[in-house]
């Protein structure tokens, strides 16, 4: 039986009916066509699929659409403003912290809440926030030296 | 024709990539992002066991109104072939891969029978109604118990479970062991373990019935060549198909291959006459996508007092899975052919089996080949070194290939690239600049003071050399838009490398342009009547060449035609910021802009030339371009419980001119952490009946950040004679020399323990059972 729920996602409410079984990712990618929620395991391993519910980060691949009823979510769709990219998503850039970049959106996701949350992270609190999240490509190396020019960029802005 | 064009800005800049802020902002298109209005979505019913014969019934399912297609083996169109397998060698064994299983499975996961419906999760529910009747035949899981008499033959037609055997046989390696004063024989063993992408293999098909047109959409690493395999399986003739490699979420060999759901999707949409994607789920990719790098390797060494190899014998067995896929044979072909390295090794004789079993096709991962090669030798060097007390960097200099024995004929052949002729490098200067990047006296210091105080250290080295750049070719196509910007297409095929950016810097540089002023279109078949794709660290060397040779030409009709407008001589013209002028003069000139309304048709141009700037060109590979590195791990094993800790990493590598040192970086690091990953951690394993054991990423580990140290590159740049701007490839070498650069390294932290490590993968639990037996 559709179950009603209503979310604001990106900053727009949306009132739909959904299956129960709907995971939360198959309804932002194809409720919503907000594709940049990627699923690289389907069983909350991998992190491609991390969104934020009411500022914190979830794996949208495990949770349930009818469970995020009510909330406010955020996707990499969601992150820069007017073509105007983010510190992190800058940081990614300038420091080559992608190649395929099918992780990438649950990369900036996992990152833009640790930078929320502490915006001078040590070397190690990096790894410890980003050991969830797989890159198959980068091998890592570039992704903290991204996190890390993203958080020079915050402070600059 | 004069050069015509400045000093390289772009070539050889770590420019930021064009395609990041699509990426950044959710802009991806992959595979399960395309919709098609009228699309239907699939699911593929495989097999639970491992060896069985089967009878299948779909009468449930085909009466579900739910259903919209039901297709089994007895579904398919008469006298469809099997799949291919495209890299066959005189001895090989006829392909006989079908696209669904008949009467009988090979390996759990196998196909059986596709369902269509309007979701997803519809047709998954909808598989539940097939029922499937099986009759459990002995499963054979291991390549010598595969050969050995008795044993369960997968495949009756051929008699054996041998598809392949090859051989090289260089100088008298018969007379250098006879002379040999020292003979040192090792059984090594690398396990099954693969790419895992992390975007899973996807298809979408959509066979127009109005048009009799087929377009497939496909996570591809080479949309021309799966081109070939649509046409040739369906036999259809090219114009009526197209074939779109959209973003393409990592590839790694995995998606070097054709897989069954390429053909299955076409014909289910075919049979509805609707749009029909498929998105393999995970569990699928780890028992459906090919697997890589089994292989045993019996090896004997012959050696002088003074460490220097004289002679060197392998048999390889690799185990391949149930059915000889697409790209079967290249991992033995390679590794047999390239065993002894960057090291003289004048006598060398390899024989080289592929041998089937009951689990899932073997084929190419990241350097195919070459990983297990380079563990052999490399693994053999550190045997030496020990047994002899010789330093094992000192070894391998003793060893080495000098600079001017280059080009070196090594005597052996690779399969669908060619003979084995070193071109170019200076394989003694690359360890040595490892060496010192590392601080190798300061570490053995270190080292000793570390074991004083009972912590295992240990440094491992380990210097290859490779095979990159194979042909046929590859394809390019450089326009000049009516507004001045280039469009410019490429016959490969991208899944992460950074096409669009590391093209436009080639394309860019021929008209001093910014990398803005470039567009890179690619991996579309409509787009490039010809092309070959992205594998074998080929498309910056053969792709750039190509684009390189298409920007030159575009270049130089543009400068005749300024020239003839100036009533000056062509050979005064310069490229320069987007203009063609008189050099030294450069108001005396045209924008890129006014010489394309120039060409433009209708308008009035020199005797002999054409219409528009635009040209497409062939870069036809002369041979193959072999690049070379030296790997350097430390590592830290703890005792007590097997955990190896990389420490540190350092990588010095020769992959000729760069175009994109970020770029290049980047895969290099990628490609030691993938390879990391899979010696320390990642294992496909199964049980004796032919049942997976880990296919899922709870129980597959992968190396997550906390995992992996900083991988540090250097680069050395000796550019090859075999193309114009002197490129050799970059995009597998990482994962080809980690192997046999950890294990090394953790052996050297415990061999004072009695410790010798000859298997991978090398994890905790196989660690600690290895120093708890050498302190029995």
């Amino acid at each position: 039986m559709p179950e009603p729920i209503q979310v604001t996602v990106n900053g727009v409410a949306y009132a739909r009916e959904v299956p129960a079984r709907m995971t939360l990712a198959d309804f932002l990618r194809e409720e919503l066509d907000l594709t940049a929620t990627h699923l690289g395991c389907e069983h909350g391993v991998c992190g491609a699929c991390t969104v934020h519910i009411d500022g914190h980060t979830a794996r949208a691949c495990i949770t349930l659409a009818v469970q995020a009823d009510g909330t406010a979510i955020t996707t990499a769709e969601g992150l820069a403003r007017n073509g105007q990219l983010t510190a992190v998503q800058q940081g990614f850039w300038n420091k080559h912290g992608m190649q395929c970049g099918f992780c990438t959106p649950g990369f900036l996701m996992t990152v833009t809440e640790l930078l929320d949350e502490n915006p001078e992270p040590s070397d190690e609190e990096i790894r410890d926030a980003l050991g969830a999240n797989i890159c198959r490509c980068t091998g890592y190396t570039k992704i903290i030296e991204a996190v890390h020019e993203a958080v020079r960029l915050r402070a600059a802005r | 024709m004069s050069a015509g064009v400045g000093v390289p800005k772009l070539v050889g800049a770590s420019v930021r990539r064009k395609e990041d802020p699509r990426l950044l902002q959710g802009g991806g298109r992959y595979v399960a992002d395309l919709k098609r209005v009228g699309l239907l979505h699939a699911a593929v019913l495989r097999s639970p066991v491992a060896h069985a014969s089967i009878r299948v019934s779909v009468d449930a399912v085909r009466a579900d109104p739910r259903t919209r297609l039901v297709l089994t083996a007895a579904d398919l169109p008469e006298g469809m072939p099997p799949l291919p397998c495209i890299d066959v060698m005189p001895a090989t064994k006829p392909a006989n891969e079908p696209l669904l299983a008949r009467d009988v499975v090979r390996f759990v996961g196998e196909p059986i029978a596709v369902v269509v419906a309007e979701s997803r999760a519809v047709a998954e529910d909808l598989l539940e109604l097939i029922e499937l009747d099986f009759e459990e035949r002995s499963a054979v899981v291991d390549p010598e118990a595969a050969m050995a008499d008795g044993a369960p033959v997968l495949h009756e037609d051929w008699g054996t479970n041998v598809g392949n055997e090859l051989t090289h046989d260089v100088g008298d390696v018969d007379a250098a062991f006879a002379a040999a004063a020292h003979v040192f024989k090792q059984r090594l063993k690398i396990h099954r373990y693969h790419g895992m992408p992390l975007e899973t293999r996807g298809v979408l098909a959509d066979w127009d019935p109005a048009r009799d047109h087929l377009t497939v959409w496909s996570s591809t690493q080479f949309p021309h060549a799966l081109k070939q395999f649509v046409t040739g399986m369906l036999g259809l003739p090219p114009h009526q198909v197209r074939i779109i490699a959209p973003d393409v979420g990592g590839g790694f060999g995995v998606k070097c291959e054709f897989y069954p759901e390429e053909i299955l999707l076409c014909l289910a949409s075919r049979g509805v006459g609707r749009p029909v994607k498929w998105i393999e789920d995970r569990y699928e990719h780890f028992v459906s996508a090919s697997h890589a790098r089994e292989q045993i390797h019996d090896v004997e060494v012959a050696v002088e007092p003074n460490g220097v190899i004289t002679a060197l014998r392998d048999r390889i067995v690799t185990n391949n899975g149930a059915y000889l896929h697409t790209l079967a044979i290249t991992p033995s072909s390679i590794a047999s052919a390239m065993v002894p390295g960057p090291y003289r090794i004048p006598n060398y004789a390899c024989k080289a089996l592929s041998v089937v079993t009951n689990k899932v096709p073997l084929a190419v991962y990241r350097g195919a080949g070459h990983p297990q090669a380079v563990f052999v030798m490399e693994r053999m060097m550190d045997v030496i070194a020990r047994e002899l007390r010789i330093d094992p960097a000192e070894l391998r200099y003793r060893n080495f290939l000098q600079p001017d024995e280059l080009p070196f004929d090594r005597g052996t052949e690779i399969v669908l690239a060619g003979k084995v002729v070193y071109d170019s490098g200076d394989y003694p200067e690359c360890l040595r600049r490892a060496l010192e990047m590392v601080g190798y006296e300061a570490f053995r210091e270190e080292q000793a003071r570390a074991r004083a105080e009972g912590r295992c250290l240990g440094l491992g080295m380990a210097v290859y050399v490779e095979e990159t750049a194979i042909g046929p070719y590859e394809s390019a196509t450089v326009r000049v838009e009516p507004s001045g910007h280039l469009v410019v297409y490429t016959g490969a095929s991208p899944h992460g490398q950074g096409h669009e950016t590391a093209f436009a810097q080639v394309a860019a540089d021929q008209f001093g342009v910014g990398i803005d002023d470039v567009t890179v279109l690619h991996s579309d078949t409509d787009l490039m009547q010809y092309g070959v794709g992205t594998y074998a660290s080929r498309s910056a060397p053969v792709g750039g060449s190509a684009m390189n040779k298409a920007a030159v030409v575009v270049r130089e009709k543009a400068q005749r035609l300024a020239a003839h407008m100036l009533e000056a001589d062509p050979e005064d013209m310069v490229a320069s910021e987007g203009r063609i002028h008189v050099v030294g003069d450069p108001a005396r000139g045209f924008s890129l802009a006014e010489l394309a309304a120039a060409a433009m048709p209708g308008s009035p141009l020199p005797d002999g030339m054409t219409h528009e700037l635009q040209a497409t060109e062939y870069f036809d590979v002369p041979g193959i371009a072999f690049a070379y590195a030296a790997h350097i791990a430390v590592v830290e094993v703890d005792s007590e419980t097997g955990v190896v800790t990389p420490e540190r990493y350092c990588v010095v590598h020769d992959s000729g001119t760069l175009i994109n040192p970020l770029i290049v970086d980047g895969q290099v690091q990628g490609g030691v952490v993938q390879g990391l990953g899979g010696t320390l951690m990642e294992e496909l394993m199964y049980d004796d009946d032919g049942q997976p054991l880990n296919p899922n990423f709870v129980d597959y580990l992968m190396p997550a950040v906390g995992n992996v140290p900083t991988i540090e590159v250097g680069h050395m740049e000796t550019p090859t004679p075999l193309n114009p701007m002197g490129m050799k490839g970059a995009g597998e070498g990482g994962a080809v020399g980690s192997p046999a650069a950890l294990v090394n390294a953790v052996e050297d932290a415990v061999a004072h323990l009695g410790v010798r490590v000859m298997s991978s993968p090398v994890t905790p639990n196989g660690l600690y059972d290895l120093i708890a037996a050498a302190r029995r």
